[in-house]
């Protein structure tokens, strides 16, 4: 059994923490509070504030570090003054300041660490630097209380089968090339289709007008998956029908036209069956009956009900987020950096440098013991 | 190694030496990228934070120095809202 509670404030029974992300393109800030003990059903975590900006591109355009740095050094302050607000705190109240060391871009990582060492000093409260994957993970966890799942981790710049073993978060799997939201923000582009609320989102609404499905190549390898052919397969093919060039694949078996809605139901169906693949595998590898779906492309539906489907035929559970919880938040980093806080970890302003590259399988997990 | 023969300094004045202080912790941390085309120095004498920047050419500097403030922005932002 582990003591979480040998740094507390002598004076309280809770603890209170505010995590800083922006190693994409949303800039969250979010504070949590955690009762004393361990967390259960019975003693959860609460969310004082979350809150998000993001910055979001014209379409047919991506996000570029440059850009997506100077939207977030534009609304850190304003959005953390919010966090404040809506949590009725003052800075001083906080036991930690939690930010994203990596994985991440790293230009949007350095301009938000700035705000958190400045602040971190103004309130004299100390920094615990997170894995953006690990606090994916924790806050799974946390929210739909699956103890201990197959993490399937889907976002715009990672593509992860993860389970817990001896501390760490170990990968199974994971792509070899593009994250699979990737995949499908630039094929977003290519349809220059808009990129707000998100390019996922807009791509499954489309594909739920989807009919015909377009055999597209499965390419799975192993535990592991490449989704840069299937990009470019695709790509060449939205490219033949928006030229009007012929091409075979393009004609539906009824004879009628493949459209870009066909397009996206077919892209759809062809990564989610590769995902469902691998996370079958790894449960069947690990022998544990719970996935947790985190990441932004977790808020897919068509992906949870997929994974759905499998896990049913396995008597296992599926567990899924919403969108304040699996689009990257601030939050997920209050809360998996106050775990680490409270066995001990922070980080002195010299070790407080982000990378853009962070292995989830890394961080030595020390608050669980199973 | 090439010699850095393009020097330039940089002064900001802050209101308390506690902040210039601040300003020079938050912004030391973070490594410089090539090393052997510019270096940049902090310090701090009472209550202003001075910055050497000493380079290859004219260009590095300036993307060094323009860096440089885009982060000071940020800090001198958090220290008007946050520092009561």
């Amino acid at each position: 059994m582990i003591n979480l509670d040998k740094h507390i404030k002598p004076s309280r029974d809770y603890y209170l923490a505010l995590g800083l992300e922006g190693s994409a393109n949303k800039l969250g800030i979010g504070i949590i509070k955690h009762p004393k003990g361990e967390l259960t059903a019975t003693n959860r975590a609460e969310v004082l504030s979350n809150v998000r900006d993001t910055y979001i591109s014209p379409p047919g355009e991506g996000f570029l570090p440059r850009d997506t740095a100077r939207h977030h050094r534009n609304w850190v302050v304003r959005v953390l003054k919010d966090a404040l607000a809506v949590a009725g705190l003052v800075g001083r109240d906080l036991d930690c300041i939690c930010f994203t060391q990596g994985p991440g871009m790293g230009a949007p990582l350095q301009a938000v660490v700035i705000a958190a060492r400045t602040i971190a000093q103004l309130w004299d409260v100390p920094l615990v630097g997170v894995n953006h994957c690990v606090g994916h993970i924790e806050m799974g966890r946390e929210i739909t209380g699956a103890q201990n799942p197959v993490v399937l981790y889907v976002s715009g710049g990672n593509t992860q089968v993860i389970a817990y073993s001896k501390n760490h978060y170990r990968i199974f799997g994971e792509t070899l090339d593009i994250a699979i939201g990737n995949c499908l923000d630039r094929f977003a582009r290519t349809l220059k289709i808009p990129n707000d609320p998100f390019p996922g989102y807009n791509i499954e609404q489309m594909a739920k007008r989807g009919k015909n499905f377009v055999e597209l190549p499965y390419t799975v390898k192993g535990m592991d998956l490449s989704m840069s052919g299937i990009l470019a397969f695709i790509d060449s093919l939205a490219g033949d029908m928006f030229a009007g060039n012929k091409n075979k694949l393009l004609v539906a078996a009824d004879g009628s036209s493949v459209t870009p809605e066909d397009l996206c139901f077919s892209l759809q169906e062809c990564l989610y069956a590769m995902l469902v693949e691998i996370t079958e595998r790894a449960m069947a590898h690990v022998q544990l009956q719970q996935v947790l779906i985190v990441g932004g492309v977790g808020s897919n539906e068509r992906l949870q009900q997929m994974m759905a489907q499998m896990v049913q035929d396995r008597n296992g559970s599926v567990f899924a987020t919403d969108e304040r919880f699996c689009i990257d938040n601030g939050i997920m980093i209050a809360h998996a950096g106050l775990l680490a806080y409270r066995m001990g970890q922070t980080n002195e302003l010299w070790d407080t440098v982000c990378s853009q590259k962070f292995r989830t399988d890394e961080v030595y997990v020390n608050w669980r013991d199973d | 190694m090439a010699s850095l023969d393009y020097i330039f300094q940089l002064d900001v004045p802050f209101i308390t030496t506690r902040q210039a202080t601040i300003a020079l912790n938050t912004l030391s941390p973070d490594p410089i990228l090539k090393p052997n085309e510019i270096t940049v120095e902090y310090s701090t004498k009472d209550t202003q934070l001075s910055i050497v920047f000493k380079g290859l050419s004219d260009r590095v500097i300036r993307v060094a120095i323009s860096n440089v403030i885009e982060n000071l922005k940020t800090i001198v932002e958090c220290m008007e809202e946050f520092d009561n």
